[in-house]
Formats: C-alpha cells, sequence, structure tokens
C-alpha cells in the first residue's frame, strides 16, 4: 500500500486503468467520465456493504467519482486505509468506448473520521456538485458531518430509515435551513413516492382539476406493520399544493387522522393500516379521494394483483367517469438515487411538505 | 386560450413529469402506414412508459384499408414487439385499451362524420375533453382533401378543447404548391393550430445547439465573421433511394434534405439570440437567416451549387447499384442524390462567411454534423518549429455519436516546442447514460403541450422554398454540368464540390 495522500490514491486509480487498457489494438477503448461526486457514510460493516453495493448500481447510471468512508472495525487497524476499484458499467452507442469510473472506499478509525473532511474533498473531482449520502440518522454536530455537508451541494437522507422519523423531520425542518442555506436537502423517502404523487395529480387533469377545490377526505391505505410516513408525507405534499391549512395540535407520532381547512371547508385525511401480503414491496396500497360540490366525485387509486398496475378510478354523480389501468415502476433502492441524481435544483415540493410537518410535530427538544 | 388550457392542476407542479399534456385524441391520418407503426406509435409508447402522455388519451387511426379495430391493434403491437421484445400483455393492454381505427376514403364527408361521432364519443366516455390532434401521416396528395373536410366537418373549430394538425413533411412540392397549402390549411386552421413537422428540431442535439449557444457565454462572442472561417453542415447517409424511389425520382436531394433539415439547422447555428425562449420569437429569428440567404440566380447557380448522382460503387466492400439502376428509377435520370451548396447570409453578424451545405446518399458512412472552423492565428510565433497550425474547428455531432468536438493545437511533449491537433470530446452517450428521447416523442409531446417551438411556420416554410427554388429550376431545367452519374458509391462524392471551397485551406471534412 502506498504511503497516504490524495495523490498516492490518483496515483492507483491511474496505474488500475492502465492495468486494464484493451489488451488487443481494435478493441474498445476505456473512457473515465466523471459528472458527479458522491461521498457516502456507512456506520457499519452491513450498512457499508448495502451502500457499496448502492454506489455500484449508481455507476451505471451516473458515471462519477465515488467515495464511501466507514469506520473500522477494529480499533487496532490502521488509522486509515484505502482500496480504489473501478467499473465501466456501460458502452457508448456505437460500441467505441467503455464507459468507467471509480470507487474509493476509506476505512478509519472513528477519531480519524472526524478530521477526514479535507482528505476527501481532495478526493473530489473539481468542478462537478458534490453529492453527501447519509443513511441514518444525521448527526448534525459531528464535525466530519457538518464540513462535509456545509461544502457539498446536496445531503442526501433516507427519511424511513430514521430511529426516529417525527422527531428527525420535525428538527430538520427547524434545523436545516439555518444551519445549511445553501445546501440542498434531499429524501430518498420523497422520491420512492414521487410515483404515487404523479398518480394522484393525474387523477386531477384536464376538466377533472375542478375537483380538486372539492375535497374533502383522503384516506390512505398502507401495510399494517410500517410507519405511516409515506402516506403522511404524501397527504402534506397535497395539502401544500391545494393550500390546506393545518387545523389540528401539534402531535408527537404521526396520527391516524389529520385535520386540514380549504377554501371550501373541512378535509379529514386518514391514515389506513391494511393487512397486505407483500408490505415490504411498497408501503402505500390504495388512495381515495372523496370530493364534494355540485357533482361530488370520488377518486381511487388501488393497486392491481399486477404489481406493476394501478387502477386509477373516478366515480363523479354516481356514475363511473373513467377506470383505466396505469403502469406503476416500483424503483428499487438502487435506483431511487438514481433517480434522484438527474435534477440537480433542490425539489420545492420536499422544501414545502418538510416545513408543513415542522409545523405538526412536536417541536424539538434540543438540536 | 381554449377552456382545458385554463384548467391548471396544482398537483402537477414540481413533479418531474410535469410535461404531461391535457386528455386528448390523437387522430392519425395514413394509420395503415409506415410512419403510423415505425415511428408514432414507439414514440407514444415510449411517452406512455415514461408517464408522458395523457392518462385520458385515445388514438384513432383512419386509413383507406378496411380492416377492424383489433386488426389495427394486432399490427401496431406486433411491430412493437419487433422492437422491444419484453412487451407483455397487460403492458401493450393499458397501452392501447383507447385505440380505435376508422376505415374511409380521405375525400368521404361521410367519413368525417363518422369520425366527429367517435371523438366525442371519446370525450364522453375517456375525459379526453375536446382536445383533437389530427396527424396528417398520409402522401402529400390528399393532404388538401383532409383538410378542406376537417374544416366542413367542423373538426378544426375550436369549441370544447384544441383543435390542431400536425403536417408532415414534405411541406409543397416548390414555392407555389407550399404557398397554395399554406393558403389551403390556414383557411381552416389558424396558425396556432398548426405544426409543419421537420423531425430534424426533434432531435436532441438540434435542439443542443440553442442551449450551447445561448447557455454558455464563451461561444457567442466568436460566433462571426470576425472569428469563423466558414461553417460546413452536412448530413450524410450510406443508404441509397432503396423503396423510395418513387417519391425521391420527383424530389431529388435539394428538396428531401436542403429545403428542410440542412437549412433548418443552418437557421439555429446562423440565427440571432431570440428575445425570449419561445416559439414565435425563436421562429422569428430562424426566418430572418432564411430570409438573408443571399439570392442564386441561373448564373451564379454553377459557381454556388454542385449536383451529383451515385453510379455503382462498394459499400463495406459490398458491390451495390447505381441510382439509375436502383427500382422504380428511369435510366437516364438526373435526379441529383449529392448536392453541395456554398450560401452567403447577408447579415452583419455573418456576412462574407460561407455556410457549405452538402448531403447526399450513399456516401461512405452516416454521419450528419455542423462543424464551424474558426480562422488562423494571425501570427505563427513557433515558426521554427511548426509550419502550419490547423484552424480551430468545433463540431457538434447531430447523428451518431451525438456530442461535440474541438479541435485545438496542443504543445507536444518534449524540448521543442511542437505543436500537434488534439481534441477535446464531448459524447452525449457518455456523460448521460439516459437514452435520448426519438424526435418523434419530443415532437408529439410538444404539439399535445401545444409547444410549437419546435415546428415550422408557415412563413419559414415559404421563405426556405424561395432561397432554393432558382437552385431547383436550373438543375431541372438544364444538363448536369458533368454527365450523370459523377460518384461512385461508397465515396465522398464529385470532385467538382472542391470548387466551392474557394480557398487553399479549406477543404470538405472527410466524417
Amino acid at each position: 500500500m502506498s504511503p497516504l495522500s490524495s495523490l498516492a490514491i490518483e496515483h492507483d486509480l491511474t496505474e488500475l486503468w492502465k492495468e486494464t487498457k484493451p489488451a488487443r489494438e481494435g478493441e474498445p477503448g476505456l473512457q473515465r467520465v466523471y459528472t458527479t461526486n458522491m461521498v457516502a457514510y456507512a456506520e457499519d460493516h452491513e450498512t457499508g456493504y448495502r451502500v457499496e453495493r448502492a454506489l455500484m448500481d449508481l455507476t451505471q447510471f451516473h458515471p462519477g467519482r465515488y467515495i464511501l468512508i466507514r469506520p473500522a472495525m477494529d480499533g487496532t487497524e490502521a488509522p486509515l486505509r484505502y482500496y480504489v476499484s473501478g467499473y465501466c458499467p456501460f458502452w457508448t452507442q456505437q460500441r467505441e468506448h467503455r464507459v468507467c469510473c471509480d470507487i474509493i472506499k476509506l476505512v478509519a478509525q472513528k477519531d480519524t473520521i472526524e478530521n477526514l473532511y479535507g482528505f476527501t474533498f481532495s478526493l473530489l473531482v473539481p468542478d462537478l456538485p458534490v453529492e453527501l449520502w447519509w443513511p441514518g440518522d444525521l448527526p448534525m454536530k459531528n464535525k466530519f458531518f457538518a464540513n462535509m455537508a456545509e461544502e457539498s451541494n446536496r445531503v442526501w437522507i433516507d427519511s424511513s430509515k430514521f430511529k426516529h422519523p417525527e422527531e428527525s423531520l420535525a428538527r430538520l425542518a427547524s434545523v436545516w435551513p439555518k444551519r445549511f442555506p445553501n445546501t440542498v436537502l434531499g429524501d430518498m423517502n420523497w422520491i420512492r413516492i414521487q410515483r404515487w404523487r404523479a398518480l394522484i395529480a393525474e387523477l386531477f387533469d384536464g376538466a377533472w382539476s375542478r375537483h380538486l377545490s372539492q375535497i374533502k377526505q383522503v384516506t390512505i391505505e398502507y401495510g399494517e406493520g410500517s410507519h405511516p410516513l409515506r402516506g403522511f408525507m404524501l397527504a402534506l405534499w397535497m395539502a401544500d399544493k391545494l393550500n390546506w391549512k393545518y387545523e389540528g395540535p401539534r402531535v408527537r407520532a404521526v396520527p391516524e387522522k389529520l385535520r386540514f381547512e380549504s377554501r371550501s371547508g373541512p378535509v379529514e385525511v386518514i391514515l389506513k393500516a391494511v393487512p397486505v401480503q407483500d408490505a415490504k414491496r411498497d408501503r402505500i396500497f390504495a388512495i381515495g379521494i372523496l370530493t364534494g360540490g355540485d357533482t361530488p366525485g370520488f377518486f381511487t387509486l388501488v393497486r392491481d394483483e399486477n404489481p406493476h398496475v394501478v387502477i386509477a378510478r373516478a366515480e363523479v354523480d354516481h356514475h363511473e367517469a373513467f377506470s383505466r389501468a396505469v403502469t406503476f415502476d416500483h424503483l428499487h433502492s438502487n435506483q431511487v438515487l438514481a433517480e434522484g441524481l438527474k435534477r440537480l435544483e433542490p425539489d420545492k415540493t420536499w422544501d414545502a411538505a418538510l416545513q408543513l410537518a415542522g409545523s405538526i410535530f412536536e417541536k424539538p427538544v434540543s438540536f | 386560450m381554449t377552456t382545458a388550457e385554463l384548467l391548471v392542476n396544482p398537483l402537477r407542479e414540481g413533479l418531474s413529469a410535469n410535461r404531461v399534456p391535457a386528455p386528448c385524441s390523437l387522430v392519425i391520418y395514413g394509420a395503415s402506414g409506415d410512419l403510423t407503426s415505425r415511428k408514432l406509435v414507439p414514440a407514444l409508447f415510449n411517452l406512455y412508459r415514461k408517464h408522458l402522455l395523457p392518462t385520458s388519451f385515445s388514438l384513432i387511426g383512419v386509413s383507406r384499408s378496411p380492416i377492424s379495430d383489433d386488426q389495427f391493434k394486432q399490427r401496431l403491437k406486433e411491430m412493437l414487439k419487433q422492437e422491444d421484445p419484453e412487451l407483455t400483455d397487460s403492458l401493450w393492454n393499458s397501452f392501447s385499451q383507447n385505440f380505435h381505427y376508422l376505415a374511409g376514403a380521405y375525400d368521404d364527408p361521410k367519413a368525417y362524420q363518422s369520425l366527429s361521432i367517435l371523438l366525442d364519443q371519446k370525450d364522453q366516455n375517456n375525459g379526453t375533453a375536446g382536445n383533437r390532434v389530427f396527424y396528417l401521416s398520409t402522401p402529400p396528395n390528399v393532404f388538401e382533401d383532409i383538410i378542406s373536410n376537417l374544416g366542413t366537418s367542423g373538426l378544426a373549430k375550436e369549441a370544447k378543447g384544441y383543435s390542431r394538425i400536425v403536417i408532415e413533411k414534405p411541406f409543397g412540392h416548390d414555392l407555389d404548391s407550399a404557398k397554395e397549402l399554406n393558403q389551403k390549411v390556414q383557411e381552416v386552421f389558424k396558425e396556432h393550430q398548426i405544426y409543419r413537422i421537420d423531425h430534424y428540431l426533434g432531435k436532441e442535439t438540434v435542439q443542443n445547439l440553442l442551449v450551447m449557444r445561448f447557455a454558455n457565454s464563451i461561444f457567442e462572442p466568436i460566433w462571426n465573421r470576425e472569428n469563423v472561417d466558414h461553417v460546413q453542415i452536412t448530413a450524410a447517409e450510406e443508404l441509397g433511394v432503396g423503396s423510395r424511389a418513387g417519391y425521391y425520382e420527383s424530389s431529388g436531394v435539394l428538396r428531401d434534405m436542403f429545403q428542410n433539415h440542412l437549412f433548418q439547422v443552418m437557421c439555429m447555428v446562423g440565427m440571432e439570440p431570440p428575445v425570449a425562449f419561445e416559439a414565435n420569437a425563436i421562429r422569428d429569428e430562424k426566418l430572418k437567416i432564411l430570409q438573408s440567404i443571399r439570392p442564386f440566380t441561373p448564373e451564379t447557380v454553377s459557381q454556388f451549387a454542385v449536383r451529383g448522382q451515385y453510379g455503382p460503387g462498394f459499400l463495406a466492400g459490398q458491390k451495390v447499384p447505381g441510382y439509375r439502376e436502383e427500382k422504380d428509377v428511369k435510366p437516364q435520370s438526373t435526379t441529383p442524390t449529392y448536392a453541395a451548396l456554398k450560401v452567403f447570409l447577408d447579415t452583419w453578424r455573418w456576412h462574407g462567411v460561407p455556410f457549405l451545405l452538402r448531403s447526399a446518399k450513399r456516401l461512405p458512412k452516416r454521419s450528419t454534423e455542423v462543424a464551424i472552423q474558426f480562422k488562423e492565428p494571425p501570427n505563427l510565433l513557433f515558426k521554427d518549429n511548426v509550419s502550419h497550425l490547423s484552424p480551430n474547428v468545433l463540431v457538434i455531432r447531430i447523428q451518431p455519436d451525438e456530442g461535440m468536438t474541438l479541435k485545438f493545437e496542443t504543445k507536444v511533449p518534449g524540448m521543442t516546442t511542437e505543436a500537434r491537433t488534439v481534441n477535446m470530446d464531448f459524447r452525449y452517450g457518455t456523460s448521460f447514460a439516459e437514452d435520448a428521447p426519438e424526435a418523434y416523442e419530443r415532437l408529439l409531446l410538444d404539439c399535445m403541450l401545444g409547444d410549437a417551438t419546435l415546428f415550422i411556420r408557415g412563413d419559414e416554410a415559404e421563405a426556405a422554398w424561395k432561397a432554393l427554388m432558382p437552385v431547383i429550376t436550373h438543375w431541372e431545367t438544364t444538363q448536369p454540368e458533368t454527365s450523370f452519374p459523377n460518384y461512385e458509391a461508397g465515396s465522398w462524392g464529385p470532385a467538382e464540390a472542391d470548387k466551392l471551397l474557394e480557398k487553399p485551406w479549406r477543404q470538405w471534412r472527410r466524417l
């Protein structure tokens, strides 16, 4: 192993790519391509394995410089070790080149990690966006995290992996904009429900949009035994887009019922746990939206037996208005980040939903 | 603005797929033709998979062939399956649940009544909200019948929702017929309802010309006569005339490629920055470029234009016939399969800069690109070791291998100051793992959204014809300067094209 410096790592990478150049003339060449930087932190070995797999998959969608950092398992190990590996996940269209990029793994003692941000910065490819992926709860006071978050363009969290989602979301809503005003926050859990958001929006395209102002009740069914967070965030998204005001008290946990006030009157949101067989696949199973006014309607989205199909249906004035089967693409966990990395701009809908969550949950006691 | 467009859905705001059109029906005339099954339906299917088709969407195919709904769907499904072997029945059924077929003659008013009834039913049962797109994918000789019948049947009126018409190329056969077609279509539809399609404008790299020019500050200051020596725009085809001889014999390369594709690309390269990224602002600027083309005259055609026709030759080691030996081609045909034009744009920015346009069939490879060749440095500083510097060239590859290359000089490592040309390369395929959408996907979506930015306005079509007519007329009324065929299939075209280069340092690019 070379003495530790970013130059040593770059040198090893260069050697790695020299070794893997085509054996014969005329064979397709390798082209190193970097379109983004991503730094991921894994707090234990198991998470490290999962995150590393995810990074390998991400290279297929976004060739870039990937850096995985995890604490050493054994306190007697060297303060900092590194491993480099190269990936050539796809060909150019004319099969002239294989597109390649690399993953650098840093394994360090915990106290070394605290001060590892400068070293990590030195490994980033200049002039490209920096994404920081932090699975689990965010340690706002941690020096490494704080420095990395400040210098990153975006920090990725997964609110479904928070130990105490309500408390963590309330804290993020309150602290993040002040503490990291220049760093975008992205939530993988928000991307998981983006297809549901699109499906709900589709129900009200064109002439059906006039029913939006008449919504009286929204029922979101989720798999029994799972946390209702996705359904809750979906309801907050609707509330924000449709200008509903939250009418209930501050709560410590996601309640079964939420009360809002729209321009046309009260709106009730019911989060209902239902027994299901495939709770692991996706945790929302059906959505029903009841509207009032002169021509009351009932708009539903129900998952079909075919996991890739959802039935969208509307009944207006007691007559079926439409019924259609629409495709539902389940994003595998590794596709979630790939989807998120497509856009660099902050997702204002998520920011708004987070702020709304912050106004519903009890304020965090300390930061 | 129609009622349907005013019904805004606030839930769409901020969604990744927020460019989803309002519910509508798409009526394709010429539905049993190749374009429908090979391009339009696959494009619609891709939009569907990307969740970009309207939720309430119906497709109605109209054609003369007496086939049933099921036969129509089956035919489309089989074609789609060839493209995408993983197409499942459930996906197809879900996609095609509102596909219908109507058989009828294009000049039969009853067929339009039946269509009107079916469209009303779809509005009623499917929520398509009175929004209609009529796509003319038929031979041009029936355009007028369809347009006038759409008018008399009331289908062109924007009563409940919008009514739009998409007209495939060729838009006219010459200036007079283009004017006549414009007049006919404008008698029935207003200009904002008319979408004249040129699929080149749907290509990602052609659109990138605008982004590259106007989203970067480094190019615009040098994008002018002070810095640019000349511009080459090439659309090279490897294929021969194939089964299109019937059409090609009466059109030739100028009508087939120059009046639309090449002139449109030239407009994107040459236009001034528009005041807004909005359909008419962009089309106004493109029109100015077409209007600024220095007129060809019978006296100058031979000086500024070169024609050619391929003879037998070899492509990839295979012997291929000459144009005159192709099926349905006249043995003494003088139809040009190669053309090169030297175009001058009489504008402040481009005065004196030749735009060298070239397109042909049976060239060694298929490639479309724009090359901006910059002027040589004014002073050769390194003359002890360097006798000649290659000029900088910015190449924008439109197809295949979409991307950009900047050619520049750099020092060769060593103790002497030698220079060598190197390339700085950007390829879409390496930086974006996601495939670019097909041109028809983008254009169909834009039409449903009412965005005409990538479509040609009536005055643009006429201006393009006006600029080209002197060359077409001259070539159709005179014998070629060198007897046809004058280039071998598999070569880079006739040697006479070199005379357009004018200066010793210019040469046609080998693609």
